[in-house]
């Protein structure tokens, strides 16, 4: 008898678990005329409840920024979404079971001419602080905002309107197609949601050193750079987050993070890849987890360029015959990484993969022939940029493409330098006999990475050509979805049959935890199932055990 | 005695300006900063806006004058790479840095001093070929070699100590009742990272003393006590050992400098939250006002160590100041 009550009350939780937001799919619709179709998913409210125990240490691999709390100046980097889902919440966002799911709002929808974007807030909505977050808060937010995209959105806002407390409408002076895209918690800023009483009253410095937002957690205290600790807030709207407190360090050393983990002083830490990977790996103590990120791929700045050798196609297409990448995943990430056929990671919506996008062969031979058809036997030399601090990877690149006579000198630049080059695109590193490595875990689709990187306008521009080009207007002026995919498609696979860039392998970004983290085994994998999401968010669903 | 002191003081101040004015042209030969936060793809309105929010629209000289106005008034602007004041971020940092510093530097003279009177007065012998040996290990160790050897050892083999950070201790300005508790709580985190710095500088310290002692013992003066019959106890606690300090202090202090400024690969290694991390972190990340605001705050120390030296040696020898 008890056993089967048990069950039904099981059964009874799943389902208010799975349908928790069915009540917003059935509200009446907050705008007039056609629809666009949108795909979010429903949020997954526990309603069970539970209590808050433990505390998660985390070493972040770099200095912390106390920036990354504050949405307003939201960079590009996919790293300050760590905090964005530690502190704040997002109207819309990705989550483990949809890239796109419903967070702070429970109803969004989007006109079918993509001129006007409506939002219905759920109930009840809290700062921190107590004090109740409403459209003024959204509306507040868009308006402040100063991060990545802000021109965009704040070029295409003719208006906010402002129905009641939850309800918001905004409307645009062109199709907007991209909003729901850009306005997404995965890709930027502006949708995770800033207290407008509180900024107003503490300013820009008091918000990022003591910030609020209505997230699983809240911070307690910082010291800039060094450490951050959070509190979980027990009445959070979707769950009550599992662990009480989550502390992180900013731990830049490899080996200080490795010997962290073996002394217990850390549960959780990242880029545990390079020198120590077999070490993590051998360690009877610790976990690890994959974390594919984005594919490695290289790329010719200079290729069109009179003169450059890689002006040929079959040059390039030498390149990638010359490069063993089973042999080189095996080398850098001890077999971990997955050969790879896009530059694009799989994880992206319309990124080419599988038999779409093979894994380029490995033949020297052939690659030979083909040097030897482009009038260049005997090689030549270049100059050879690797992404730092991945030099050995480099070298070991070098090392194949010797074999066909490309006599490459490492460049070894610090990451910042790197970064500022790789900014300015092909007009970043003159020259025209450069091969660049590079990695790029970019959310936002296919379409994200197509329009940084081989798209003429583009600042970060290392493909400039008049078929590609043709296609991105197309895309750019196209309200068809299905078109958009196609085309994006398209371009893809043109920049993969022309060898512009020639993909190496899906790069793990190890993670690793130890004993303390729960479930024991290899459950806490599931704690790195959201989409593009380099951390493993959302936090409020971490367990550990509750001995600290 | 007044214009001596006065003259002193002006040189430190011309000092000072030209650290200011040399430091604020290198970091800018470093390149831009702007690319390193806007991520490749960043659309030209938010890399004008970080120039702006960082003051880089602005021409160098601007630059240049606005810094200087702002040193003026105490203010060193705000971290490009952690966005808060860096004067704030500083002296939350010094704490820990002069914390670490004085421990290391009480290592350094426990171990280096006695070691090194002793090497001196053994000559020869097997106290002083250890003596020697040990200098030797201290010179040639690495710190970041013996640290990581601490950390394998007391850290992850022997779980004695702990191997990052701190600890929970802080020292915070406006709570009275951490300026004490700081000082003296958590010395398990502290002990690996001061031995591992203050390690180098004791077989530093042990050469100097050595040799001061060494000099000092073969000086006529000694001689003469000696022949006066003073016993040797005598000759070496109240003659010799107080000449020979005059050296090793002055290089003490030098290094005590040297350990709360600039300890960067130790602090890297157990992540101590000291200057050293903050300069590091600056450089790397081209964070213009915050290696600026350590720099200058590091030659600041040095400026006003010397500065009072000089004085110091101008009230004890009057030939000094004469002669300047």
């Amino acid at each position: 008898m008890i056993r089967a009550l048990l069950g039904l009350i099981t059964a009874l939780t799943l389902v208010v678990m799975t349908c928790g937001d069915l009540a917003a799919q059935k509200s009446a619709p907050i705008l007039s005329g056609p629809l666009a179709k949108l795909d979010i998913k429903p949020a997954q409210i526990d309603t069970v409840g539970g209590t808050a125990r433990g505390t998660l240490t985390v070493a972040m691999h770099f200095a912390l920024d106390p920036g990354w709390l504050d949405p307003l100046e939201h960079s590009y980097a996919v790293t300050q979404q760590m905090y964005d889902y530690l502190v704040h919440d997002a109207m819309i966002k990705p989550m483990p079971h949809a890239y796109v799911t419903y967070g702070l709002a429970e109803q969004a929808e989007l006109a079918a001419d993509f001129r006007r974007a409506a939002f219905r807030l759920r109930p009840g909505l809290k700062f921190h602080d107590g004090q109740p977050l409403t459209t003024a808060d959204v509306k507040w937010t868009y308006e402040n905002f100063k991060g990545a995209y802000a021109k965009l959105f704040h070029d295409k806002l003719e208006h906010v309107q402002i129905v009641d407390d939850r309800t918001i409408v905004f409307h645009f002076r062109e199709p907007f197609i991209d909003f729901m895209d850009l306005y997404n918690g995965g890709v930027s800023g502006i949708g995770w949601i800033v207290p407008k009483h509180y900024y107003e009253k503490v300013g820009r410095d008091g918000f990022k050193a003591r910030p609020i937002g209505a997230g699983p957690y809240k911070l307690v205290s910082q010291q800039a750079g060094v450490q951050m600790v959070f509190e979980a807030v027990e009445d959070y709207w979707r769950r009550t987050p599992a662990t009480k407190a989550i502390v992180v360090k900013g731990v830049r050393d490899l080996t200080a993070r490795m010997a962290g983990l073996q002394t217990g002083e850390l549960d959780l830490a990242f880029g545990m890849t390079g020198k120590l990977l077999s070490r993590v790996m051998a360690d009877p103590n610790l976990r690890w987890d994959p974390n594919f990120t984005g594919p490695w791929w290289l790329m010719f700045p200079g290729y069109n360029e009179p003169g450059s050798p890689f002006r040929d196609k079959r040059v390039r297409q030498a390149v990638s015959l010359a490069i063993n990448r089973p042999f080189l995943a095996k080398q850098e990430t001890q077999g971990i990484g997955k050969p790879w056929g896009n530059w694009i990671s799989p994880e992206n919506r319309d990124a080419l993969q599988g038999p779409e996008a093979p894994v380029p062969e490995y033949n020297v031979e052939k690659a030979k022939q083909l040097m030897a058809q482009a009038g260049v036997p005997d090689g030549f030399e270049v100059e050879y940029l690797p992404f730092p601090p991945y030099f050995d990877m480099g070298e070991r690149i070098i090392t194949d493409l010797r074999s066909i006579g490309i006599r490459g000198k490492l460049q070894s630049l610090e990451g910042p330098a790197f970064r500022a080059k790789i900014g300015q695109g092909r007009k970043g590193i003159p020259g025209n006999r450069t091969i660049v490595q590079n990695i790029d875990p970019r959310a936002g689709g296919a379409k994200a990475n197509v329009a940084v990187y081989t798209v003429c306008g583009s600042p970060a521009s290392f493909v400039c050509e008049p078929p590609i080009e043709a296609l991105w207007t197309k895309h750019q002026a196209s309200l068809d979805l299905a078109e958009r995919e196609r085309l994006v498609k398209t371009i893809q696979r043109i920049v993969l049959d022309e060898y512009y860039f020639v993909p190496i392998y899906w790069n793990p970004f190890v993670a690793a935890v130890g004993p303390r983290v729960l479930p024991e085994g290899k459950g806490f994998h599931r704690y790195w199932d959201t989409l593009n999401a380099p951390y493993p968010w959302p936090w409020e669903v971490w367990e550990v055990k509750a001995d600290r | 005695m007044r214009k001596y002191v006065l003259v002193r003081a002006l040189y430190s101040v011309v000092t000072l300006w030209l650290l200011v004015t040399i430091i604020f042209g290198l970091v800018r030969l470093t390149g831009d900063p702007v690319g390193m936060k806007a991520e490749a793809g960043a659309d030209a309105a938010y890399v004008a806006q970080l120039k702006q929010n960082w003051g880089l629209d602005r021409s160098l000289p601007r630059q240049y004058l606005s810094f200087i106005g702002n040193l003026l008034r105490g203010d060193f602007g705000h971290s490009f790479e952690k966005s808060l004041p860096v004067r704030d971020i500083y002296f939350e940092r010094l704490p820990n840095s002069l914390k670490l510093g004085f421990a290391a530097f009480v290592i350094s003279i426990v171990l280096g001093v006695p070691l090194g009177m002793l090497s001196a007065l053994k000559m020869h012998s097997w106290w002083d070929n250890a003596g020697k040996l040990i200098a030797l290990l201290g010179l040639s160790m690495p710190g970041f070699f013996v640290g990581l050897v601490l950390i394998i050892v007391f850290g992850i083999e022997l779980g004695w100590l702990p191997v990052l950070g701190k600890g929970r201790s802080a020292f915070v300005a406006s709570e009275p009742a951490t300026w004490v508790t700081f000082w003296f709580r958590d010395w398990g985190h502290l002990a690996m990272p001061a031995f591992a710095l203050g390690w180098y500088f004791s077989g530093a310290m042990l050469r100097i003393t050595r040799s001061g002692m060494l000099d000092v013992l073969g000086s006529d003066y000694i001689k003469l006590v000696r022949l006066k019959g003073v016993p040797e106890r005598m000759v070496i606690a109240k003659h010799a050992l107080k000449n020979s300090m005059i050296p090793i202090l002055t290089f003490a202090g030098l290094n005590l400098l040297i350990m709360v400024n600039v300890a960067i690969v130790i602090e890297v290694i157990f992540n101590w939250p000291g200057v050293g991390q903050l300069l590091y972190d600056g450089l790397s990340n081209r964070d213009f006002p915050m290696v600026q605001g350590v720099v200058l705050m590091s030659g600041l120390m040095i400026v006003v160590l010397n500065f009072t030296i000089d004085v110091l040696y101008g009230y004890v020898d009057p030939r000094i100041r004469l002669s300047r």
